[in-house]
């Protein structure tokens, strides 16, 4: 078998496959970036590394599969990367205080408004409904981009902390002083916006 | 105030620093000791569990495959140019 013959089906492996899987990947990078322009550049990617990778594709599970794996290694180290470029951004702009101030008082608790309150048994099923998931995500997305991800990289890990922060080269306190910040603004538009509608 | 007492927004934080990395032992006393006296933090401490789990099921949501398929033939025919390239 000349070198030539097998380039050849290499090639027509990879083109079958991305007219077979290019709209579930697709659907799946959108679901996790919200952002479509971007899903497709990191569709796009994975069929390239699937390309430059299929030797080690053995055939031990489906090819949907594998290149789903590729996919989301794509999706994370994107989430990393542009979280590393918005940290150091915010740096140099977060204003604390005007977070803190608005929850806590001098002796930092609770503002008496502030104070969380119960917010009742309802919410078991939650993610079944459409509306809560809609208000979930507007909350989400009103928050500032670097905790918006710093959230997003937390769950999308599935990973223990340490490890988390060890990739994206910072410190576990920085980390979960972002979350907390994240946290409070979250739990407040939630609380708002659903728990006591 | 007692040196064990801690304030609200430090609460919040250890919080958070528990569902990240855990805490310390002096530091879970604090906070138990603190929650079970202060009803907003506890309610906090609560909710932010919760929002963790409808976090975790929402953004690590595995059943992509219920989606319907978008339109797509202009990234497959980009694909493909870049794979002949």
């Amino acid at each position: 078998m000349d070198s030539r013959k097998d380039f050849d089906s290499k090639e027509e492996i990879i083109e079958s496959w991305v007219k077979l899987y290019t709209g579930s990947l697709l659907q799946w990078a959108q679901f996790k970036t919200s952002d479509k322009e971007c899903a497709e550049d990191l569709v796009q990617d994975t069929f390239l590394a699937a390309f430059k990778q299929l030797a080690s594709f053995n055939g031990n599970s489906s090819p949907k599969t594998w290149l789903l794996a590729i996919l989301n290694n794509k999706i994370k180290s994107y989430y990393r990367n542009k979280y590393k470029i918005l940290t150091e951004k915010a740096k140099a702009q977060t204003s604390d205080s005007a977070l803190f101030n608005q929850f806590f008082d001098q002796n930092d608790h609770w503002k008496n408004h502030e104070k969380p309150s119960d917010w009742g048994d309802h919410q078991i099923h939650l993610l079944d409904d459409p509306e809560f998931n809609h208000i979930l995500a507007s909350c989400m997305n009103g928050l500032p981009e670097a905790w918006r991800l710093a959230i997003s990289l937390k769950y999308l890990e599935q990973k223990k902390g340490e490890l988390i922060c060890q990739e994206l080269d910072i410190s576990p306190t920085n980390f979960w002083q972002q979350l907390h910040r994240a946290k409070l603004q979250l739990r407040k538009c939630l609380s708002l916006n659903w728990f006591k509608a | 105030m007692n040196w064990m007492m801690l304030s609200c927004k430090k609460v919040t934080e250890l919080v958070e620093k528990k569902s990240l990395v855990g805490l310390s032992t002096k530091e879970g006393v604090r906070l138990r000791l603190h929650t079970t006296m202060c009803k907003g933090c506890a309610a906090y401490q609560k909710q932010s569990f919760q929002i963790d789990k409808l976090l975790q099921h929402h953004l690590a949501n595995d059943s992509f495959s219920d989606l319907a398929p978008t339109e797509n033939d202009a990234l497959i025919n980009r694909i493909i140019t870049k794979l002949r390239a």
